[in-house]
């Protein structure tokens, strides 16, 4: 997945701050990060974590407090929108009401001052790359959500813009139209080769679309990566936490020369099959267990050696997988972990005591999290 | 995080800037300097220039010392409460059962319900006395049939009817308007619990539209504390505060006393500001979006028929003065008492032949001062909602000062402003101008500022993005966008241009009268056939503007009127 491209898009130690009545903002606190030529690159995080920010400095619509951005060497940050040349597609499309498909698409062209026939053949061919040839008559009202969606893309990409913005493009759809929207925009990026820079808070779309990925949060970036990179091995909890569905366990470890024991508050002790690398290199004692469900297997009765003692509270039937929801016995907090197993067990029902087998190549050890 | 924005980021053309300056500095120029020079001239002696020593505080204490000036006070703000509840006994029914009932013709009544609205209130004013006076149609009638004798129709009691009937409207349309937009679920949801018809509406209904009335009671408290006309038509020697403005300059050429009781005359209004503002504070109702929006009514048959008969009985008596206007209009030496002999044309004749000046002048005006509003107003209201000024309040009020202030009020203060001093306009065409257009540019104002707000600031973006300029983004996307409200505001402003009294009076000139001048001219010499002949050209054009209006913009009258 990885592209060897040159970096196209710089950004250099960006921050925001916004003055509002009362008080004062840090929506950026020192963001930095280079996007290669081609790529379609993903800004992902939580509302208020600064994507769309970062995103709105990148256009020219927010000036950085301080900070810059180039691109292709050229530095872009006094530079106002008009003069960019970028794309953009906008969360709500921004369609113009009172004009035409055609006209809306041809807007930027004739910004350009192109001659009529050239706007006639690229609208032409840009309505026919989102599969919407025809249409051109229409006014965007009489449009879907996903065509109107299709039309902005292709007013952002007619005019061969350096760089597309997309800020959270899909979500106004519906769940189905939004898979199969996020395939049409990945093909449509690829075909126009343009260096992308999309914003969601949807990590799903975000892990499915992207060729990297910077994960935010509050005003930073946490971690930079592939999909699989960022999902196998997040940097931090907050990363951890956000993408894709995980158990976060309490303990602590119990170093006895070579060998290595995961003591948990319940008082159970576990020996981890062979050294995991990542918790071989854990430096301290104390710290939080990170577990995909998929890591996880339930096995009926409670009393097995080298495993978690529980009791099943929800079995829920996930299609590709079911998820059994089990509540640990760990001392006086109550403690629900997630375990995914593929196909429904026999001897498992809810209310049922098992026993919590971990495999240990997906686990993955944190500092505990400071508390404030 | 748009919301906490302060500031938006980058203006790098000259352009906005330029148009941004120069129409901020017409707000100083026009509204704030005149205002300015009003306060200050209410502390000084008449005609005194200003110096700190002559400052006086002799115009207001005639608050105590004349009885003329304490009258017109007490006159003022009993005529203001009056008209406040008989505009609720009326409106507040009639919009219940047009929203509540399904009962006919709604859109007619709605309509017709509206057009008081419009008519200039002291047309109308004079047909009380045709009626109603010593000598009128139906004080005859009634004194000859039953030996009836009604008390006099000038003072309080015609001008309290007058206004009333010419206002109600205000609060029929609001309420109607919340009514209808009000959650029929919380309703039902009252219902479920057991509430009965009349304990649903004093628990429910009724405090979910009190909003809506409170707001229509404040507009109608200050048009009818401000109005000039129709105690000037019907007031006698019963003073409001508006007409002792007018007998101040006419009579003694003291704008410095007008000053002052201009002042008072605002201070009502804000008092009234106020309080309504505390009211409302604590009822604040956020309802939560429902997807069925429909109201439910009533297909109760009685009550279907009682609103027939109500809201057909109210219309009627609010239409008749403009009717009789037209009725009177084409008869010949006819005053209102017994039958007319004659129908013709001759009062169309005859003031085609010697008020042809005023017409043309009206028309002139009102476009003129319409177009000024308009561009001005669409670049204010441009400015208030997209330039995020940390000030904006301020940018806000000032436009809107001259909507809130009494129309005689704003003539006071451009008469002051431009009579002396720098710039002296006095009895020319311009100072008409500027008192019409500044007068009006709030409405452009307003409609404009709520189309704009439905634009979705990513529309500019979206442009400036595509590589527009400030300019092209302007011309090509926002102000297409804006159209039907810019459009709405001109021809309201247009329409109500043409039947401008209160701040004509304070600044035409023999040279320069208005359709309006002439009209109250004719009736202060009793001439009433040229009079209404006049009165009637004027409804016809106001009319005609809001049919084509309405045709343009796909909207009907009474949605055209809720938005200013």
């Amino acid at each position: 997945m990885e592209r060897g491209g040159a970096t196209a898009l710089k950004v250099r130690d960006l921050t925001k701050t916004f003055h509002g009545k009362a008080e004062t903002v840090a929506a950026l606190a020192g963001v930095s990060l280079s996007v290669r030529e081609g790529e379609l690159f993903t800004l992902l995080g939580p509302s208020g974590c600064g994507k769309t920010t970062t995103l709105r400095c990148v256009a020219g619509f927010e000036k950085p407090s301080s900070g810059g951005i180039d691109f292709h060497g050229r530095d872009f940050t006094a530079l106002p929108p008009y003069r960019r040349n970028i794309g953009m597609v906008f969360q709500s499309y921004a369609l113009f009401p009172h004009l035409s498909v055609f006209e809306n698409v041809a807007y930027g062209l004739k910004v350009r001052k192109a001659d009529s026939g050239t706007i006639q053949k690229k609208v032409e061919d840009i309505l026919r790359l989102v599969g919407l040839e025809g249409a051109g008559r229409r006014k965007p009202g009489e449009l879907s959500g996903g065509q109107q969606q299709r039309i902005a893309l292709a007013r952002a990409l007619v005019y061969g813009p350096e760089l597309l913005l997309l800020d959270e493009p899909l979500s106004n759809l519906d769940a189905k139209l939004r898979v199969y929207m996020r395939e049409e925009i990945r093909r449509i990026q690829q075909q126009a080769g343009v260096t992308t820079v999309y914003v969601t808070h949807d990590q799903e779309e975000a892990l499915s679309i992207s060729d990297r990925i910077a994960v935010m949060h509050g005003g930073l970036v946490s971690q930079i990566g592939t999909p699989d990179g960022i999902y196998e091995n997040p940097a931090n909890m907050d990363v951890a936490e956000f993408i894709g569905q995980a158990n976060f366990l309490p303990c602590r470890i119990r170093r006895d020369g070579a060998s290595l024991s995961m003591v948990f508050p319940s008082g159970e002790e576990v020996v981890p099959d062979g050294l995991p690398p990542a918790i071989g290199s854990f430096q301290g004692t104390e710290g939080t267990l990170f577990l995909r469900p998929k890591h996880l297997s339930v096995r009926a009765g409670s009393g097995r050696q080298n495993s978690l003692r529980g009791k099943v509270s929800v079995i829920l039937f996930l299609g590709t997988q079911v998820r059994y929801f089990v509540d640990l016995f760990s001392g006086p907090s109550r403690k629900e972990i997630m375990v995914d197993e593929e196909r429904r067990l026999a001897d498992v029902r809810e209310g049922d005591e098992v026993s919590v087998t971990l495999r240990w190549d997906g686990a993955r050890m944190f500092p505990p999290k400071e508390r404030a | 995080m748009r919301g906490v924005s302060g500031r938006r980021g980058l203006s790098f053309e000259p352009i906005p800037v330029l148009v941004m300056g120069l129409t901020l500095a017409i707000l100083v120029l026009f509204i704030i300097f005149p205002l300015g020079k009003v306060v200050l001239g209410s502390f000084l002696p008449k005609d005194a220039p200003f110096a700190l020593k002559s400052l006086t505080l002799d115009n207001f204490s005639q608050f105590f010392s004349s009885r003329l000036y304490r009258g017109a006070f007490v006159n003022t703000l009993v005529v203001g409460l009056l008209c406040v509840l008989f505009s609720c006994l009326l409106g507040i029914p009639m919009a219940w059962f047009l929203a509540k009932t399904e009962m006919p013709g709604k859109t007619i009544f709605l309509s017709l319900g509206t057009l008081p609205l419009i008519l200039p209130p002291f047309i109308g004013a004079y047909s009380w006395v045709l009626l109603f006076g010593r000598q009128g149609m139906i004080t005859q009638a009634l004194k000859h049939a039953f030996g009836l004798k009604l008390p006099d129709i000038y003072g309080a009691p015609g001008v309290i009817v007058a206004m009333t009937l010419s206002y109600f409207p205000f609060v029929f349309l609001l309420t109607y308007g919340a009514l209808l937009s009000a959650d029929p679920h919380i309703e039902e949801s009252a219902e479920i619990m057991g509430a009965s018809r009349f304990r649903l509406m004093r628990t429910v209904t009724l405090p979910l539209v009190i909003p809506a009335i409170l707001a229509a009671a404040l507009t109608v408290f200050i048009r009818a504390v401000g109005n000039f006309g129709v105690p000037a038509m019907l007031g006698g020697n019963y003073y409001v505060l508006p007409t002792l403005i007018y007998f101040q300059v006419t009579g003694y050429f003291d704008l410095n006393a007008a000053g002052a009781i201009s002042l008072v005359n605002v201070a009502l209004v804000g008092v009234a500001i106020f309080l309504s503002q505390r009211l409302t504070a604590n009822r604040s109702y956020v309802t939560i979006g429902s997807t069925t929006q429909a109201a439910r009514s009533s297909g109760s048959r009685l009550l279907k028929w009682a609103g027939v008969a109500f809201c057909s009985l109210v219309i009627l008596v609010s239409l008749l003065p403009h009717i009789t206007v037209i009725f009177t209009s084409f008869t010949e030496g006819w005053a209102g008492m017994g039958l007319p002999k004659r129908f013709s044309l001759a009062n169309y004749a005859r003031v085609f032949e010697m008020a042809r000046a005023p017409i043309l002048n009206s028309l002139l005006l009102s476009a003129v001062a319409t177009a000024a509003a308009s561009v001005v107003g669409t670049l204010l209201a441009y400015i208030s909602v997209r330039r995020a000024l940390r000030f904006r309040w301020v940018l806000d009020l000032t436009v809107m000062l001259p909507f809130i202030l009494p129309g005689i009020i704003v003539g006071v203060a451009i008469l002051t402003g431009f009579s002396s001093g720098p710039v002296v306009l006095s009895g020319t065409l311009a100072i008409l101008i500027i008192g019409y257009f500044i007068r009006r540019m709030p409405y452009v104002f307003r409609s404009t500022t709520a189309s704009l707000a439905q634009i979705d600031r990513a529309m500019e973006d979206a442009s400036a993005v595509t590589g527009a300029s400030w300019t092209h983004t302007f011309r090509r996307v926002t102000l297409p966008l804006m159209a039907p409200g810019i459009l709405a505001g001109a021809v309201i402003s247009f329409s109500t241009l043409m039947g401008e009294l209160s701040t004509t009076v304070m600044l035409y000139s023999a040279r320069w009268k208005t359709i309006t001048v002439a009209i109250m001219e004719y009736l202060f010499s009793s001439t009433i056939g040229p009079a209404y002949a006049l009165g009637t050209i004027l409804i016809v054009l106001v009319l005609a503007a809001i049919l084509l209006a309405n045709k343009i913009l796909g909207r009907s009258m009474a949605q055209m009127f809720r938005m200013v």
